[in-house]
């Protein structure tokens, strides 16, 4: 039988931040969206004052302020390398785990069971042991036959409703037990089963996990999908989802930001798509790829009903597929020029790079060699080094080094980078 | 009809052979306009296997250097100081209470958190409120943290104190300006 675990951190963003600052060991933790926006990540102390995910900040600012909360601006650099740490500490454990998201991974478990002398539940603690010892961040442990149940174990050993110590291990449930269990969860807590579905499935009295489960798969599967139908199968502990363990190379490659302040002038949207594409280009050129084609997006703020609205995409296939920023760069700021209209208050900008290929196995063009030139491999590959070595942004096209950059995320509340940034380092006071 | 000319090798010799063998002739001219037709080649029915020793028919270009015996990879500082990558940080010092124990202000301290900490480490800890650098003590269920300077008294771990060992500094390192 296939065993499957969810790994899940706790709070995982706040929990962050708590990790190498002393002061707020204690502290209600709010962590917001780009921009200051919306509260996207909470402290168990935060939860507890009652602090809702997706609240607007600035809506609950002064309340949460007075009541001692504290708010970070995401901090992506530190999360992400914690998460890398995570998934290295959980690899030990299985060689095959899929990174499901930031803070989550699912580990294939099967046959390890009989390995541990308190089987699964005990191997559960294990791993939540040496992540807590390891790097200082909670987790739980979800384990059960597929995919969907192990999420569902998860969700349990986080809510307490089965398991304990942060572990819940549904194949150690007598059928009997997991029939209770089941009855008293609602079934939108099911992994893929959206608002729109749960309400639907309610309509037709469809209520908890337990009904979900119970329900004909060949009626599910012709009254709504064959995912939901899948799902069920997967309730019953019938796994139809594999891990996704291979990480594909991406096939687009997307940088787009919101404003920190409204934008009006052509210039300002040059620098800030200048930027995103060095960014891009940047990422493009790590995995060896090449583009085949550049898109831009610019568009108002369309919460801003009143505002005069303006939003356009548009796409050009290259004629020689590049990785070379300055290239890129170049169709970037001919189609942004293409698609300006003064007099609206832009929000937002992005590009695309799409059509991704392997580097080096271009058609060569009829009237080029096809591909970048060497020179600017070599160039591209400095610039990197470079930027590598000193920061980004030390070397780039004159749009996006030295000038003032007002269009920039607010990050108002950023922690340092304290993992990745020898100049971010957290001190140590010998005192 | 041209014979190919066997390697004095008995080896490589057996291997060319079977290679050779063709269904209807030993060996086979294609440049000839009445060359045999594409088709007549067949795999050669049960076939000798020769086990072959890696190397035995190595091609060498050049001479061998004298030294490939005795290569070594480089040296990796990461390697020396750092044991666990994944549970390795790194925390500037600021400060001279840790002198004693040639720890001084600017250095960088490698901090372990998988090392379970016990008596006599050198901690990285979270002291009600601050992150300090202390030499662990821990006798008789007293818990103290000390500094290897005499001018810093010892702080001695009581009820109230709100104590978090964050991890034993296993190393540390300095660049010096040249």
């Amino acid at each position: 039988m296939p065993v499957f675990a969810l790994v899940d951190c706790n709070n995982f963003y706040a929990s962050c931040e708590k990790l190498f600052d002393p002061t707020l060991t204690h502290t209600p933790l709010v962590v917001l969206s780009n921009n200051d926006g919306c509260v996207v990540a909470r402290s168990a102390e935060a939860k507890a004052l009652g602090i809702a995910m997706g609240a607007p900040w600035h809506t609950l600012r002064a309340q949460a302020e007075a009541r001692g909360v504290v708010a970070f601006s995401s901090n992506y650099t530190l999360y992400a390398d914690m998460s890398n740490r995570v998934v290295e500490v959980l690899s030990q454990f299985t060689p095959h785990l899929e990174v499901y998201s930031i803070d989550e991974s699912f580990l294939d478990l099967s046959g390890f069971g009989s390995l541990h002398p308190e089987g699964l539940t005990g191997l559960g603690g294990r791993i939540r042991a040496r992540v807590a010892d390891w790097l200082g961040l909670g987790v739980c442990v979800g384990i059960g036959p597929s995919k969907t149940l192990a999420k569902l174990a998860n969700h349990c050993a986080k809510k307490g409703l089965a398991g304990e110590a942060g572990v819940c291990d549904l194949t150690a449930l007598a059928p009997a037990q997991l029939d209770v269990l089941l009855a008293a969860i609602p079934v939108g807590e099911v992994w893929g089963v959206g608002g729109r579905i749960s309400e639907r499935l309610r309509a037709q009295g469809v209520n908890t996990v337990r009904d979900l489960r119970d329900a004909d798969p060949g009626s599910v599967r012709a009254r709504f999908s064959v995912v939901l139908e899948r799902t069920v199968r997967e309730l019953r502990g019938l796994s139809c989802l594999d891990l996704e363990e291979v990480v594909a190379q991406k096939q687009q490659i997307m940088s787009s930001r919101s404003f920190g302040h409204s934008v009006y002038q052509l210039s300002e949207l040059q620098e800030a798509v200048g930027s995103y594409m060095a960014k891009a280009a940047e990422k493009l050129r790590a995995q060896q790829s090449v583009a085949g084609a550049v898109q831009v997006m610019i568009r108002t703020n369309p919460f801003k009903p009143d505002q005069a609205q303006y939003q356009r995409t548009v796409t050009v296939p290259l004629p020689v597929p590049s990785a070379d920023t300055r290239v890129l760069t170049g169709w970037a700021l001919a189609l942004l020029r293409d698609i300006y209209r003064p007099g609206f208050e832009y929000h937002k900008a992005g590009v695309l790079l799409a059509e991704l290929q392997q580097a080096g196995v271009q058609q060569a063009g009829l009237f080029d060699a096809g591909g970048d030139t060497v020179r600017s491999v070599v160039l591209m590959q400095t610039l990197d080094a470079i930027n590598n070595r000193w920061g980004r942004s030390t070397l780039g096209s004159a749009l996006t080094t030295g000038a003032p950059q007002g269009w920039r995320m607010r990050r108002a509340h950023l922690s340092p980078a304290y993992t990745t940034d020898w100049t971010a380092l957290p001190l140590v006071r010998a005192g | 009809m041209n014979s190919i000319p066997l390697p004095e090798d008995p080896l490589a010799r057996s291997i060319v052979a079977t290679c050779a063998r063709r269904a209807d002739a030993p060996h086979a001219d294609f440049s000839r306009a009445d060359a045999p037709q594409a088709g007549l080649w067949r795999p050669y029915e049960n076939p000798r296997r020769q086990a072959l020793p890696l190397g035995a028919v190595k091609l060498s270009a050049g001479f061998p250097s004298p030294a490939a015996d005795y290569e070594d990879k480089r040296l990796d500082i990461n390697e020396y100081l750092v044991r666990n990558a994944s549970s390795t940080f790194f925390f500037p010092v600021e400060g001279d209470s840790m002198q004693g124990a040639e720890i001084f202000s600017g250095d960088i301290l490698v901090v372990d958190k998988s090392v379970r900490p016990v008596h006599g480490h050198i901690v990285v800890a979270f002291v009600n409120g601050e992150r300090l650098v202390k030499r662990l003590r821990h006798r008789d269920g007293r818990v103290a943290l000390v500094a290897e300077n005499p001018a810093y008294p010892p702080l001695e771990v009581g009820e109230d104190t709100e104590l978090l060992i964050w991890g034993v500094v296993v190393g540390k390192f300095k660049r010096v300006p040249a």
